[in-house]
């Protein structure tokens, strides 16, 4: 990749999208009575309410601990429950998906693999939070809309991407199998399947991880979440709660985080056998001695009960409202959604046209455009914060030793890189959604609020992964200049940046996908954009404007979705990249 | 019995294979010998119809086996035994399980998901005692991505040897090791299958290990067959040439 071409068009790209939003920096100044909240906001950071702060709640027959533990409960429950039918999705999407799977070739099953491949991006590029309103406005707040509007888009994700990881190098294994007379479901099985399961499991992990960030933001739309508790704690104005809340969410989230990771690593290194002393090697003694881990079995029986007890808890999962209630209110939605002069006509579809035609004139084109650049303009940003921290949060770097070659002076080296790896976990930890709710709150109605939000959680991501790069660079080249007298930041500028350059711009480009996706919601708290319009349509029960909308976002994710793979594809190519996790 | 009919094999309009004419009897010993690009792997992949001739005729057994397929093809390959120069073997599994997998074509799915998940103890000890004889026996509950190189070439012999095959291909199986391990590696898949009566086919570089371990040492070169005897029939300065 021509480098000075890609910052320019970056650079280039950057000062259009900030053109397109209106994003002046003055705005990045928030207003007297912006400055004071913030300063009462954050100033109740340092003292969490264990109470509820309205002193006649106190009194109420549920604590404050008791209602924090059932939206903690209820988040956690709402993102297992979904994740377990997102994995059923996944399994069977992302088999069908993959070429692996398909012994032979015929037109037929090429075309059966990639609608299964379609579906699944379709159904991913529709945000959460969308088809939360969707189901919401189509069958009524229940806990199943919530676990159906997580298990939809996540289902598609892990479809998506678990095809790719089962095609991922297909193994020698399967062409063994398969060649001393094994079938093709046999060589799939084992010489296939076993291969991808550490990266399978890996990956649903890390989904996990999202979907619990994920089930919280649903409370923003009415869901008893998480986010439906800071959003109200908000509205009365009770800050420490808020706080409350925001700890337990990063609490929880970084458990998982910290599990996920150590369970990673124990699926993709094993547990070396126990060595035999005088026990002998017979077979019992030999099976006895076989590494296992009593984390990964704990884990497992804890997620499978944790699971079970997702599902079977509930005893309301259509919230008590009947089958024929809910089979009228979708009547009526599937009814609506079709737009109303397709209606009025008795359902002539050439009305379709103009009526799109004049949604976008009014509007919906500069949603589009505006939502595009939201999405762009904030991974830019995160991308130059990452690729500044990466510097100084890459251990590599920062040790007394960097590259292999003594140094010392590492004192403020590592309590940088400390801040800076705290600092984005934090922000990774932290939902979008709930920093741009809380951004707004500070410098009042500007976009900068919304691109702030995205570039804080992504460049957290960014950062973690570009160390992680940078950390596994084998640069010779770095530990010369090192040794040759240079700095750590000129071996960094002159050796380990520009070797690493391809897979910082795919870790970009991965991301920038991400950001899309969450642009088409972010609008959903005021700032005006695709999220505002779907908003703005569901308050006055326009269902078919909600869907156009909705489709609009799901087209623009789709397109960003197909480019960036296609980026990223070319940049695997040329640099032999693999796929972050 | 394999037989080779003026066999041809391009690839994109590049000969790889061309006029082979070869005939190995069954429990015979040959080693195919040749510099990088003779040929040798393209041969081998024909033998258990990896590959499809160009021209000529592959036959197993007087079997043509361009003319079969589907069921009939599976069986066939189910008496070949394959040890791929990358050893095919599955890095995040047990050795007990990498070494069932030799037994794909008999055991079925279900017969093969049950070895992978819940082995029998019977399975166990006869897996136990192929691994004895390829001296791993302690290794068999240890992942293979945690046994060193000579270990990993070891559980794909005896994954070949639990095929209980008649012919065992093998397609440069000790280039990424030391001499002494190439050695004792050669030596130990030519002693067990000599034991058993298989046919063993293998590709190699090092021509003393051809001329020490095997009956038969065929030399290739550009995509022929120039050479073919007994080690001490086949002159010495001929198989060094080879292999410069």
């Amino acid at each position: 990749m021509r480098r000075r071409w890609f910052f320019l068009a970056a650079f280039s790209l950057f000062l259009l999208g900030l053109w397109v939003l209106g994003a002046r920096l003055g705005d990045l100044i928030p207003s007297e009575s912006g400055r004071k909240a913030a300063a009462e906001f954050l100033g109740a950071a340092l003292h969490p309410a264990m109470d509820f702060e309205n002193p006649e709640m106190q009194d109420r027959e549920h604590s404050f601990i008791e209602k924090l533990g059932r939206a903690l409960w209820l988040t956690l429950r709402y993102a297992l429950a979904a994740m377990s039918l997102a994995l059923l999705m996944g399994m069977v999407g992302g088999v069908l998906g993959s070429r692996a799977w398909w012994s032979r070739s015929t037109v037929f099953l090429e075309s059966l693999r990639v609608g299964v491949r379609l579906l699944a991006t379709a159904l991913r590029s529709v945000h959460e939070v969308m088809w939360a309103l969707l189901f919401l406005s189509a069958i009524g707040t229940s806990p199943l809309a919530a676990v159906c509007a997580l298990a939809l888009p996540y289902g598609g994700t892990l479809a998506k991407v678990f095809s790719e990881l089962l095609d991922e190098g297909e193994s020698s294994a399967a062409e063994v199998i398969r060649v001393t007379g094994g079938s093709g479901f046999a060589a799939f099985l084992a010489g296939g399947f076993t291969r991808a399961l550490p990266d399978l499991a890996t990956y649903a992990l890390y989904r996990l991880e999202c979907a619990i960030r994920s089930s919280a933001v649903l409370g923003f739309v009415g869901i008893p979440t998480l986010g439906y508790e800071i959003k109200t704690a908000y509205e009365d104005g009770h800050y420490r709660e808020i706080w409350t809340y925001l700890y337990v969410l990063l609490i929880g989230v970084v458990f998982f985080e910290w599990w996920g990771a150590r369970v990673r690593s124990l699926l993709t290194r094993g547990v070396a056998a126990r060595e035999l002393g005088e026990e002998g090697s017979s077979l019992k003694a030999l099976w006895r001695a076989r590494g296992r881990s009593w984390f990964l079995r704990v884990s497992l029986l804890l997620l499978l009960l944790t699971v079970s007890g997702a599902w079977l808890v509930e005893d309301q999962w259509g919230a008590g409202v009947s089958w024929e209630q809910r089979m009228k209110n979708l009547d009526r939605f599937t009814g609506e959604i079709v737009p109303h002069p397709v209606r009025e006509a008795g359902g002539d579809w050439g009305e379709f046209s103009g009526w799109l035609a004049a949604k976008m004139a009014d509007g919906g084109a500069e949603a589009l455009w505006r939502t595009f650049h939201l999405g762009t303009v904030a991974i830019l940003l995160a991308g130059v914060v990452a690729l500044v921290g990466v510097r100084f949060a890459a251990r590599s770097l920062v040790s007394s030793h960097p590259r292999g070659v003594r140094e010392g002076g590492v004192f403020w080296q590592k309590s940088w890189a400390l801040a800076l790896r705290a600092g984005a976990m934090l922000g990774r930890a932290m939902p979008e959604y709930i920093l741009a709710f809380l951004l707004l709150r500070i410098f009042g109605p500007t976009v900068w609020a919304l691109i702030l939000a995205l570039a804080i959680h992504n460049g957290g991501i960014l950062l973690r992964l570009g160390a992680e790069v940078i950390d596994n660079t084998p640069s010779r080249a770095s530990s010369v200049i090192l040794a040759q007298g240079g700095t750590r930041t000129s071996a960094f500028l002159l050796t380990l940046l520009p070797f690493s350059f391809n897979r910082l711009v795919l870790f970009l480009f991965y991301r920038w996908e991400s950001c899309i996706r969450e642009a088409t919601v972010l609008g959903m708290l005021g700032v005006a954009s695709l999220g505002f319009l779907i908003s703005d349509a569901k308050v006055a029960f326009y269902y078919d404007e909600m869907l156009l909308w909705v489709a609009l976002g799901a087209f623009l994710v789709f397109l960003g979705d197909i480019s960036s793979d296609l980026v990223r594809a070319k940049l695997r190519e040329n640099g032999s990249v693999k796929r972050p996790s | 019995m394999l037989e080779f009919q003026s066999v041809g094999l391009s690839y994109g309009g590049v000969k790889a294979l061309s006029g082979v004419n070869l005939l190995i009897q069954p429990g015979e010993q040959v080693c195919l010998i040749g510099p990088s690009g003779a040929g040798k792997s393209s041969l081998l992949g024909l033998m258990n119809g990896r590959l499809l001739a160009s021209e000529g005729e592959v036959l197993l057994n007087g079997e043509k086996l361009a003319e079969l397929s589907g069921k009939r093809l599976r069986e066939r390959r189910a008496g070949i035994a394959w040890v791929p120069q990358d050893l095919g073997l599955v890095a995040n599994l047990r050795v007990n399980q990498n070494v069932a997998c030799g037994l794909a074509a008999r055991k079925g799915l279900l017969g093969l998901l049950r070895s992978l998940l819940v082995m029998g103890r019977g399975e166990k000890k006869e897996i136990a005692n192929l691994l004895r004889r390829v001296g791993i026996e302690e290794k068999i509950f240890s992942r293979v991505d945690h046994l060193s190189g000579g270990q990993q070439q070891r559980v794909a012999i005896a994954r070949a040897l639990y095929q209980e095959p008649q012919i065992i291909l093998a397609d440069e199986p000790v280039s990424a090791v030391d001499p002494e391990r190439a050695k004792s590696l050669v030596h130990l898949l030519t002693s067990l299958a000599g034991e058993e009566g298989q046919t063993l086919v293998m590709s190699l570089h090092d021509v003393s290990l051809a001329r020490r371990y095997f009956d038969r040492v065929i030399g290739m070169r550009e995509g022929r067959i120039i050479m073919d005897g007994k080690p001490d029939e086949v002159g010495l300065e001929d198989l060094y040439r080879l292999d410069e």
